[in-house]
């Protein structure tokens, strides 16, 4: 039985509706993605008890905690607003939940603040703390209270690119030594691959596909999770193959570009698009994602030079097709 | 989360709302009974009597027109104040706040020692033209009813406004810059768009203050010509000793106020501060000099009614050094100064009660206001805003005319009562942009740390509401302090506050004991004032 368990948890408002079911073991780190509106934030909310669900059950370790009281409940928030209290400083914050009396406070608030990298820190008012170092805050007054599990509700989306990065691995790091179990929201499809140990993708209030990050890229279920784990092309699969409904899905990396007609006889292994012109040609660092248009349709190929012609061949693995509804 | 902990706050609500709906029946029940009496002869009477109607032609003739020109002359200032930066800028627009706690017996009582016939300009103005009678008659006409209301609400309107035009960012008029229109076509298509919300509540609650004005139109007016709702109740209370005429006005006057507050509550909006204020440019040289002349002008027109008080009150109509005054307030010798002692200490103490009561009740009632986002509980509290403070002592009176006590004690606790509904909406109203002010995050994120809800309130809410209380405080204080209306009307002769004997000796033309007393009054008031600004800091913005 997993330690947490979503059991048809269900929330209803006016034009949105949840329903989630879903596991999570001890020690792990599940990142929760999806479009904004897709319910993730309602659905940490819910199992934190800061709303209340119309239906289904929460199991932790066993047992039912849906009508608990928030504060009974043992699962740690970190949100993505500012929440620290301004009446009180850096120290004061951790130790507002902690269940120590006495002078084991100060040892754990410091080791905590050491934790998150910010030693030194404790007399600080927490006005003058820079947005990554008020995250960081947030997260050692979470742990301060000794949390079963620890919901971190986007908490890197107001920081910039670089400072996400470094928190992001901090993050982990505190996850990996504490052995926490932790639920990440995210927005930032590369912040879920980089972290997790599985990912539960959210669509109109609904868990659409659950796995690892490489599962979720190489084999999605459906068009949404591939278009979502990463960019690629989707065709009407009759184009390609005979009587066969649905897409043909693959990715650009899958995409092998040639200047020069190809003969499909020659290549039984894949699939063959002769005369695709190239629309744009987009400089990514490494290479270059083409977009190309097939016949009127958009296809995204990528490419390790910047082709000479106007018109190309493409050649795509069979075996990296996948036909998706 | 309001869902979640809502029912928390309405109970904690629950005490300061059922003290204020009860405070506010109680007296408008007697009020209605007095009413009705007689097969409401009277509410028949009022309602078909053509002076009723000339009562509500005047009162809105003359709020309209105080509103109107405070808004009008703080509108040029406020331009320059909110564009330019130089010294004293801040000193002068903190000294425009002291407006919200002058107690209007004060300007009255300035206005009677600076502007009258025998007052100190007409004094400067005779030996400067040499002329052997006034230059000026200002006193007891429309004219002083006007300049007193637009003494002391002009200064709002100009804080207000320039606080407002300041907090809008100026982008969109560059904007409006670049692409080519003038200054008068950006302010009259960019800036005043932006800044009518500003203005409209500016004037909406000027105007509403002048609707209910009493002491300016009782003194300064110095006619039943010129008339009120409030003065017109107060004669047949207390010079009539007409009850159920009184009620019957009342009552009308209860309607139309009521009608007015739900015509002008949308323009009471609140809006969302920006939070990129615009940068204000140094004046120098031409704008120096004109930012000196204007400040100049603002204190010129403020401050000389207020000082000629604390001159008076140690010199005498010559000129002459006295303190007998205050030897008199000091000895409780006799006449009304026998009382002054008393009624210093009664002001203090009922003030200081009533506002202790009103933050402590009202930040509990604008605390569920916030959490539940709740338009009917402000609009609960501000029932006795509707109904007039005339109205409320009436109430409170007829109240005192039932039980048809003796004891002193009880005379106390009903001007107490009557204060503490005066001053709750305030105290509320006050309280609530405080409230509405901490995230609802915050709780969450103490709840999720297993902290309970009494605790968060007090350790997590209650410091960051505490510069809106002390605020609060200090607003209920001086409007507690400087109370005439209903203290007046309840006024059986048991109680007798500050403004109450200032009211009395300006009366009775002693116009020295009124200034002595008028200085404390006005020490007070800035006392007050100080809490209030302290509490402006380490407020959430």
């Amino acid at each position: 039985m997993p330690y947490l368990e979503i059991r048809k948890l269900e929330k209803k408002y006016k034009d949105f509706g949840l329903s989630a079911s879903f596991g999570v073991e001890e020690g792990e780190f599940l990142c929760i993605i999806g479009p904004s509106g897709s319910g993730k934030s309602t659905l940490l909310s819910l199992i934190a008890g800061l709303d209340t669900p119309d239906g289904g059950s929460i199991i932790l370790d066993g047992k039912d905690i849906t009508k608990e009281k928030i504060q009974n409940r043992g699962i740690g928030m970190v949100f993505q607003d500012f929440t620290l209290f301004p009446s009180m400083n850096v120290e004061k914050n951790i130790q507002f939940g902690m269940k120590e009396k006495g002078k084991d406070r100060k040892k754990i608030s410091d080791a905590l603040l050491a934790l998150v990298g910010l030693e030194g820190y404790g007399k600080r008012s927490v006005s003058s703390l820079s947005g990554g170092e008020a995250q960081r805050v947030q997260l050692a007054r979470a742990l301060a209270a000794e949390p079963r599990i620890l919901l971190l509700d986007e908490p890197l989306s107001a920081l910039d690119a670089p400072l996400r990065k470094s928190i992001r691995n901090s993050i982990r790091a505190i996850h990996d030594s504490l052995g926490i179990t932790m639920l990440y929201v995210t927005h930032d499809r590369e912040e879920a691959f980089s972290i997790s140990d599985s990912i539960m993708i959210m669509h109109d209030g609904k868990t659409v596909a659950m796995g690892t990050a490489e599962e979720l890229y190489n084999h999605p279920k459906d068009l949404f999770t591939a278009f979502f784990t990463g960019e690629g092309t989707a065709l009407p699969a009759h184009l390609v193959f005979e009587n066969t409904d649905g897409s043909m899905f693959f990715r650009p990396e899958h995409a092998v570009i040639s200047e020069e007609p190809v003969n499909p006889t020659m290549y039984p292994m894949h699939i063959i698009l002769n005369d695709a012109e190239i629309v744009s040609a987009e400089f990514t660092g490494s290479g270059y994602m083409l977009g190309l248009d097939y016949q009127g349709y958009p296809i995204l190929a990528s490419s390790a030079t910047k082709p000479r012609r106007k018109t190309v061949s493409l050649m795509i693995l069979k075996e990296s097709i996948l036909i998706l509804e | 989360m309001r869902r979640k902990d809502s029912g928390y706050y309405t109970l904690r609500a629950l005490p300061g709302i059922l003290i204020l709906v009860i405070l506010f029946l109680i007296p408008l029940f007697f009020t209605f009974s007095y009413a009705f009496h007689d097969n409401g002869k009277a509410l028949v009477a009022v309602f078909s009597d053509k002076y009723t109607y000339r009562l509500l032609a005047f009162t809105l003739k003359e709020s309209l027109l105080s509103a109107l020109i405070s808004v009008a002359v703080a509108i040029p200032l406020s331009s320059f104040f909110s564009k330019y930066t130089f010294p004293f800028r801040r000193a002068v627009l903190t000294l425009a706040g002291l407006s919200f706690t002058i107690p209007t017996i004060l300007v009255v009582l300035g206005f009677v020692i600076w502007y009258g016939n025998n007052g100190f300009l007409n004094n400067i103005l005779m030996r400067i033209t040499g002329r052997d009678y006034s230059v000026l008659s200002i006193l007891y006409s429309f004219k002083a009813i006007i300049l007193a209301h637009v003494y002391l609400n002009f200064p709002i309107a100009f804080l207000l406004i320039t606080n407002g035009w300041t907090e809008l960012p100026d982008t969109p008029e560059k904007a409006a810059y670049t692409l080519g229109a003038g200054r008068a076509r950006t302010f009259f298509s960019v800036t005043l768009p932006r800044l009518l919300p500003t203005i409209l509540s500016a004037f909406i609650l000027i105007f509403l203050f002048c609707f209910s004005s009493f002491s300016i139109i009782l003194v300064l007016g110095g006619n039943p010509a010129f008339s009120t709702f409030e003065t017109e109740i107060y004669r047949r209370v207390n010079i009539n000793v007409d009850r159920e005429g009184a009620a019957a006005l009342s009552i009308f006057a209860f309607f139309v106020t009521g009608v007015m507050l739900i015509i002008t509550s949308p323009g009471r909006r609140e809006r969302k501060a920006s939070r990129k204020r615009r940068v204000l440019i140094k004046a120098t040289g031409r704008k120096l000099f004109a930012a000196v002349l204007l400040m100049l002008l603002i204190l010129l027109f403020i401050l000389p009614p207020m000082l000629s008080i604390i001159y008076r009150a140690f010199y005498t109509k010559a000129g002459a050094f006295t303190l007998r005054a205050w030897e008199d307030i000091a000895k409780g010798s006799t006449g009304l100064m026998s009382t002054a002692l008393n009624g210093i200490i009664n002001s203090f103490m009922i003030a200081l009660v009533a506002s202790c009561l009103a933050v402590f009740l009202g930040s509990g009632i604008a605390m569920a206001a916030a959490k539940r986002n709740s338009w009917f509980i402000p609009f609960l509290s501000s029932l006795p805003m509707a109904t007039g403070s005339v109205t409320l002592g009436l109430g409170f009176s007829l109240l005192a005319v039932v039980l048809g006590h003796d004891s002193i004690l009880i005379s106390y606790l009903l001007v107490t009562l009557a204060h503490l509904t005066i001053i709750l909406p305030f105290a509320v109203r006050t309280i609530i942009p405080g409230a509405k002010a901490i995230p609802d995050s915050l709780a969450a994120a103490s709840y999720t740390l297993g902290i309970s809800k009494g605790r968060t309130l007090r350790k997590v809410e209650a410091p960051l509401l505490a510069p809106y209380k002390r605020k609060a405080f200090a607003f209920a204080f001086a409007l507690s302090l400087g109370e005439v209306n209903a203290t007046l009307t309840l006024s059986d002769g048991h109680v007798s506050t500050l403004p109450i004997l200032i009211y009395r000796m300006i009366s009775s033309y002693n116009y020295q004991g009124a200034a002595a007393l008028g200085t404390l009054l006005l020490a007070e008031a800035l006392i007050v004032f100080a809490i209030g600004q302290g509490g402006r800091k380490n407020a959430i913005s």
